[in-house]
C-alpha cells in the first residue's frame, strides 16, 4: 500500500513537472513570438509578371532589413512571409487566406499589380486588415466601398499621366502633335492610363486617329504598326506592361515608323531590361510616367538606395522602390497608432495623414486612392532622367523620340 | 490593296516561324501518338540556351543554330528515356500529364538558372526590313521563314530519304511489323523525340531574336501550337504547315480589318469551322502517310 502510493506521489510529482515544463515552453515560445511582427504577402515570382514581383519582393526585403536594423517596429523584429502566386487570380486568394488564417501573419502587404490586387484586396477587406499596395493602380481597385485599402503610389492610372498630358498641351502650336494613336494592352492597368491621357489630349484638339486594345498574348506588332501608320498619327501613345512595349518599338524599328512623341506606359520602367530589349538608341526620348527616380531628395531614399545595393547590387528598379514605400506606409501607421492589434485605427489613421516615403509626400482619399500626381521620365542617351513636375526634374532638356530636343 | 498585300506578308512571315515551331510537335505525335505539352517550354529553353551563347560567347544567334540543336536533341533523348517513354503506350491524356509536368520542371529550373526576368537578344538585323515598293518585309522574320523551309525541307528528307526515316515510318505504321521486320521500335522513338526538340534549336533561335522571353512564355506558345496541329491534322507535318499558314495569316487579317483584340478568337473560330466540317483536321485523313508518303 505504502509502496503504491509512492509510485502515485512520483508519477503526480512528474505530471506537474511535466506540466510546469510543457507551460514554460509554451510561454517561452509565445514570448518569442511575440518578438516578432509577421507580415505576409503574396507576389507573382513566377509567370507573366514575374519581372515585378520579385522586385518588388527585393523592396519589401530591402525595408525589413533597414527596420531591423534600426531596432525593429514597435521595437520588435519584422519578418516577412512572401508567397508565390504565379501570377495567377486564384493562387492569390489562396495565398492571402492562407497567410491570415494559417500562418497567422499580423500585418500584410500587396501583390504586384491591378490584376492581382483587385482579387487579394477583397480579402483582406473581408478580414478587416488594411491592405497597402505598391501597385494597384486601377480605378477598378477603388469603386467597391473598400475602407481597408491604401494605394502606395502618387495616383491611379487614369491620372498616371496627367503632367505628361497638359505638357504636350502646353506646347507651342508648332511643335504640339495633332493627331495622337492609343494602341493599348488589354490590362486593368494599363487602359485606364490611355484614357485618362486621351481625355485630356482630346479636350485639347487633338485628335484621336487610331485606338485599339490588344490582348496579352499579341507577341507581333507589325500589322498595328502598319495600321498606325495608315493613320498618319504625329505621336503615339501606348498603355503597356513590359513585353509589348518593347515589341511595339520594334515593330516601329521595323516599319520606320518614327512619330515625334512616344509615350509607354510601365515598359520604360524597368531599366535595364527596357534598355536591353530595345537598346539606348531606340529607348532615346521614350516617355513615361514613373513613381521614383534614383536620383530622388525625397526622404531616405539614399540609404534605401544603398541599402539595395548592397543587398542586391545595381541601382533599384521602380518596383522595388515601390515595395519598399508601401513597407513605409504601414510601418509609418503603426508607429503612429502605437499598436498592431487595431486594423480600424491604422486605416483611420493613414486617411487622415500624410506619410512621407522615399516616392514623396503620400496621402490619400477616403475609397484608399492617392491624391498627387505621378514624375515624368524619359530616357535621355542611355539614362532615365525625371522631365516634368519641373521642380523634380533631373534635367532641363526634353527630346524627341530618337530625335533632337524640343 | 497594299495594305491587304503587306497584312499577307507579316501573316505569310509569322506563319512560317508557327510552322518551324509547330513541326516538331506534329512529328511526335504522329509517331509516337504523344501530346508533349511541354513542346514551348523546351522551345524557351533553346531560346535562354541561344541568349546564353551570344551573351557570352557573342554568338550570333543563326549561328548557334547548331550547337543548340544537338544539345536539344540530348536534352530530348534523356527527357524520353527519364519519363516519355514510360507513358508512350498509354492513353494519350496520360502523356498529357506526363509532359505537362515536364513543361512545369522545365520552368523551374529556367527559372532557377536564368532568373523570372525577361531576357531580349539583340542583333545588327534585329530592327532591319527590306522595302520593296510601298512593301516591307522585316529581315528577321524573313530569315525564319527561310530556316523554318530549310528545316521542314531536312525532315522530310530524313522522313522519306534515310534508314531512320524508314524506321520512323514503319514504327508509326504498324509498331508490330516494324519490330518483327528487325526495327528496334523503342531506339526509334527515342531518336523521334529526340529529332521533335532539336528542331527547336532553330525554333528557340528565331523566338530569342524576335521578341522578349522569360520561362513562363512556354504557355502562350503551347496555346497555339496546339490550336496549329489541331488544325492541320494532329501528326501531320504538310497539314502543321498549312495550320501554321493560315493561323498566321488570320491573326494578321483579324489585327488590321477586324482589331487587335480578335487575332486570339479568329484562328479558334477557323478550327471550329474547319473541325465541324472534317474532324480529323485539314490534312488528318493522312495522318500516318504523311509522315510515311
Amino acid at each position: 500500500m505504502r509502496r503504491s502510493t509512492a509510485l502515485r506521489a512520483i508519477a503526480s510529482t512528474a505530471g506537474l513537472l511535466s506540466v510546469v515544463l510543457v507551460t514554460s515552453a509554451c510561454t517561452a515560445d509565445s514570448s518569442s513570438e511575440a518578438d516578432t511582427i509577421t507580415i505576409g504577402a503574396s507576389l507573382p515570382l513566377t509567370g507573366e509578371f514575374s519581372q515585378g514581383g520579385l522586385d518588388t519582393q527585393q523592396g519589401y526585403e530591402t525595408w525589413v532589413a533597414m527596420t531591423n536594423e534600426a531596432g525593429g517596429l514597435l521595437g520588435s523584429d519584422v519578418e516577412i512571409i512572401v508567397k508565390d502566386d504565379a501570377t495567377n487570380q486564384n493562387t492569390v486568394v489562396t495565398n492571402y487566406n492562407n497567410l491570415i488564417s494559417e500562418e497567422g501573419v499580423d500585418l500584410l502587404l500587396g501583390s504586384q499589380s491591378s490584376l492581382l490586387n483587385i482579387p487579394a484586396s477583397a480579402v483582406a477587406e473581408r478580414n478587416k486588415m488594411v491592405f497597402v499596395c505598391p501597385s494597384c493602380g486601377s480605378p477598378d481597385m477603388y469603386n467597391r466601398g473598400f475602407e481597408y485599402i491604401f494605394f502606395s503610389q502618387q495616383a491611379i492610372a487614369t491620372s498616371q499621366a496627367r503632367v505628361f498630358a497638359e505638357w504636350i498641351v502646353d506646347l507651342p502650336e508648332d511643335q504640339r502633335p495633332a493627331t495622337v494613336a492609343y494602341p493599348t494592352l488589354d490590362d486593368p492597368f494599363a487602359g485606364p492610363v490611355a484614357e485618362g491621357a486621351e481625355k485630356i489630349l482630346s479636350a485639347a484638339g487633338i485628335k484621336t486617329v487610331y485606338k485599339d486594345i490588344y490582348p496579352s498574348t499579341t507577341k507581333n506588332f507589325d500589322a498595328i504598326v502598319a495600321a498606325i501608320k495608315d493613320s498618319g498619327a504625329e505621336m503615339i501613345f501606348q498603355g503597356s506592361q513590359f513585353e509589348d512595349g518593347v515589341n511595339m518599338i520594334r515593330s516601329l524599328n521595323l516599319a520606320n515608323l518614327e512619330p515625334a512623341i512616344l509615350y509607354q506606359s510601365s515598359a520604360p520602367t524597368y531599366g535595364q531590361q527596357f534598355l536591353d530589349g530595345v537598346g539606348a538608341e531606340n529607348a532615346h526620348g521614350v516617355f513615361f510616367s514613373s513613381s521614383y527616380n534614383v536620383l530622388a531628395k525625397t526622404p531616405g531614399n539614399p540609404e534605401f538606395v544603398a541599402k539595395y545595393e548592397e543587398l542586391f547590387g545595381g541601382e533599384p528598379p521602380e518596383d522595388a522602390a515601390d515595395g519598399f514605400a508601401a513597407a513605409e506606409v504601414l510601418a509609418a501607421a503603426v508607429e503612429a497608432v502605437g499598436s498592431i492589434d487595431d486594423q480600424k485605427a491604422l486605416a483611420d489613421w493613414l486617411h487622415a495623414n500624410e506619410v512621407p516615403t522615399i516616392l514623396g509626400s503620400l496621402s490619400w482619399n477616403e475609397d484608399g486612392s492617392p491624391t498627387g500626381d505621378f514624375l515624368v521620365g524619359q530616357w535621355q542617351e542611355g539614362v532615365s532622367h525625371v522631365v516634368l513636375p519641373t521642380e523634380a526634374a533631373t534635367t532641363s532638356t526634353v527630346y524627341r523620340w530618337r530625335g533632337d530636343a524640343f | 490593296m497594299i495594305p491587304f498585300i503587306q497584312t499577307l506578308i507579316f501573316g505569310v512571315l509569322v506563319g512560317a516561324v508557327y510552322a518551324l515551331m509547330a513541326s516538331g510537335l506534329t512529328l511526335v505525335f504522329g509517331v509516337m501518338r504523344v501530346i508533349n505539352i511541354a513542346h514551348g517550354a523546351f522551345a524557351v529553353f533553346a531560346a535562354f540556351l541561344t541568349w546564353t551563347l551570344w551573351q557570352t560567347l557573342g554568338l550570333d544567334p543563326l549561328l548557334s543554330i547548331p550547337i543548340v540543336a544537338i544539345v536539344m536533341f540530348g536534352l530530348g533523348w534523356a527527357v524520353y528515356q527519364a519519363a516519355v517513354r514510360h507513358v508512350r503506350n498509354s492513353h494519350v491524356s496520360m502523356t498529357v500529364l506526363v509532359t505537362f509536368g515536364i513543361a512545369l520542371v522545365l520552368e523551374g529550373v529556367m527559372g532557377f538558372v536564368w532568373g523570372n526576368v525577361s531576357h531580349s537578344v539583340r542583333t545588327d538585323y534585329s530592327a532591319a526590313s527590306i522595302p520593296i515598293g510601298p512593301f516591307y518585309i522585316p529581315l528577321v522574320q524573313l530569315i525564319s521563314a527561310g530556316i523554318a523551309v530549310a528545316v521542314l525541307v531536312v525532315l522530310y528528307l530524313v522522313l522519306n530519304r534515310t534508314w531512320l526515316g524508314r524506321a520512323i515510318r514503319a514504327a508509326s505504321v504498324n509498331e508490330s511489323g516494324a519490330l518483327l521486320v528487325g526495327v528496334s521500335v523503342a531506339a526509334v522513338a527515342a531518336l523521334t523525340f529526340a529529332i521533335g526538340i532539336s528542331t527547336l534549336g532553330a525554333g528557340g533561335a528565331m523566338i530569342s531574336v524576335l521578341n522578349p522571353f522569360l520561362p513562363g512564355s512556354h504557355y502562350q506558345w503551347i496555346a497555339r501550337l496546339l490550336a496549329i496541329v489541331v488544325l492541320g491534322g494532329l501528326g501531320s507535318l504538310p497539314g502543321a504547315v498549312i495550320g501554321a499558314l493560315i493561323i498566321g495569316v488570320a491573326e494578321m487579317f483579324a489585327t488590321t480589318y477586324i482589331g487587335s483584340a480578335w487575332p486570339v478568337a479568329v484562328p479558334f473560330l477557323i478550327i471550329f469551322v474547319v473541325l465541324i466540317v472534317r474532324p480529323q483536321g485539314i490534312m488528318g485523313t493522312r495522318l500516318r502517310e504523311d509522315l510515311v508518303a
